[in-house]
């Protein structure tokens, strides 16, 4: 289940305004225990933005890139993982809005987990990649935003430069095609070297 | 009203912007539609996965945050920059966000603003050389 697989970051205090104090003066070991703390949640949203590991490294990296260039900037009014996080979806939504990539085949990413998880009934996490994997490219981005994320419908239309009454009705017909893949059992299982077991060394 | 009124009507009950009264009538029309009613049941559903799928840590790629180091590691400390450098990065970067790239053959891109960058260069030159060639033609005709 879902729970069996926190957020290795949840489970940590954010880092303190000293920390990022010197990350931000350029303290390079400083900066890295936050790429490390952080790096599963930043690759993850990325990874449901974009769909393929290629891409989810080049947004995730980008992300910790203007991470590293507005620390100055953070004041703590947010918690530091709200705005990184925040911070992530916008490099990923950036990022599609800039390339475009050729479609890569469908492989399923590892988790930083001690178990499988299952999702709903019959739904575990190969099942939901193949379909969001299926989704049209103009349905992915808002649907992900919206269901995976729970994102307010007009910061989607924001982030996405797309008027709100379209950002809606993409998400309803991302909504209807994903019921009919998860409930018909239309999505093939993803296949790849990663499967959809734990990785042993996160 | 038929199901189709009901079922267009479904995405907004769910996300909550529903009057008080149009829920009621959704809810009057569930209590005997199975149909209507299972398909609320399986876009919960789905929404329900979804979110849970949103809350799964995934693994990135070994050696990520040490390639993201050597990136970082070549920065400039934050804040360094002058606040005219700085600028001119985020206005470049804002222009690379909004144009978005070209894709080229053999899965190479070319960012926008490049082109239109060499398309003001090339209209530059061209009204360098038409005055030029002006100046030179009044130069030579005789008086």
């Amino acid at each position: 289940m879902a729970t069996s697989n926190p957020h290795k970051w949840a489970s940590l205090p954010d880092p303190s305004l000293a920390e990022l104090g010197r990350a931000g003066e350029g303290d390079a070991q400083a900066f890295k225990l936050i790429v490390e703390r952080y790096q599963g949640m930043v690759y993850s949203v990325a990874y449901n933005v974009l769909g393929n590991h290629t891409d989810a490294e080049d947004a995730a990296q980008e992300a910790f890139l203007r991470c590293y260039r507005k620390l100055p900037q953070f004041r703590g009014e947010a918690t530091f993982s709200t705005w990184l996080f925040r911070l992530a979806l916008t490099a990923s939504v950036d990022y599609k809005r800039r390339e475009k990539r050729h479609p890569e085949p469908i492989e399923t990413p590892e988790m930083v987990a001690d178990a499988v998880p299952q999702l709903g009934e019959g739904i575990d996490a190969a099942t939901i990649v193949a379909a969001l994997h299926d989704l049209p490219e103009d349905y992915r981005v808002p649907t992900v935003l919206r269901d995976v994320y729970g994102l307010p419908y007009q910061e989607i239309a924001e982030a996405t430069a797309r008027p709100l009454g379209t950002v809606k009705v993409m998400v309803h017909r991302g909504r209807a095609s994903l019921r009919l893949k998860l409930r018909a059992g239309g999505a093939g299982p993803a296949q790849g070297p990663a499967g959809a077991g734990p990785r042993s060394d996160a | 009203m038929d199901c189709s009124y009901f079922r267009e009507r479904i995405n907004q009950y769910i996300d909550g912007e529903m009057g008080y009264l149009e829920v009621a009538e959704l809810q009057a029309h569930l209590s005997f539609c199975p149909d209507c009613a299972a398909e609320l049941a399986q876009v919960g559903e789905v929404r329900g996965a979804l979110a849970a799928w949103g809350r799964l840590e995934l693994a990135p790629p070994p050696g990520f945050a040490e390639r993201v180091m050597a990136v970082v590691e070549r920065e400039p400390v934050p804040g360094s920059r002058k606040p005219f450098g700085q600028a001119v990065d985020d206005t470049l970067q804002r222009l690379d966000d909004t144009l978005g790239r070209i894709p080229l053959p053999g899965g190479r891109t070319i960012p926008v603003k490049n082109l239109i960058g060499w398309g003001l260069a090339a209209v530059a030159v061209g009204i360098g050389l038409g005055r030029h060639r002006g100046r030179r033609s009044r130069e030579l005709t005789p008086l």
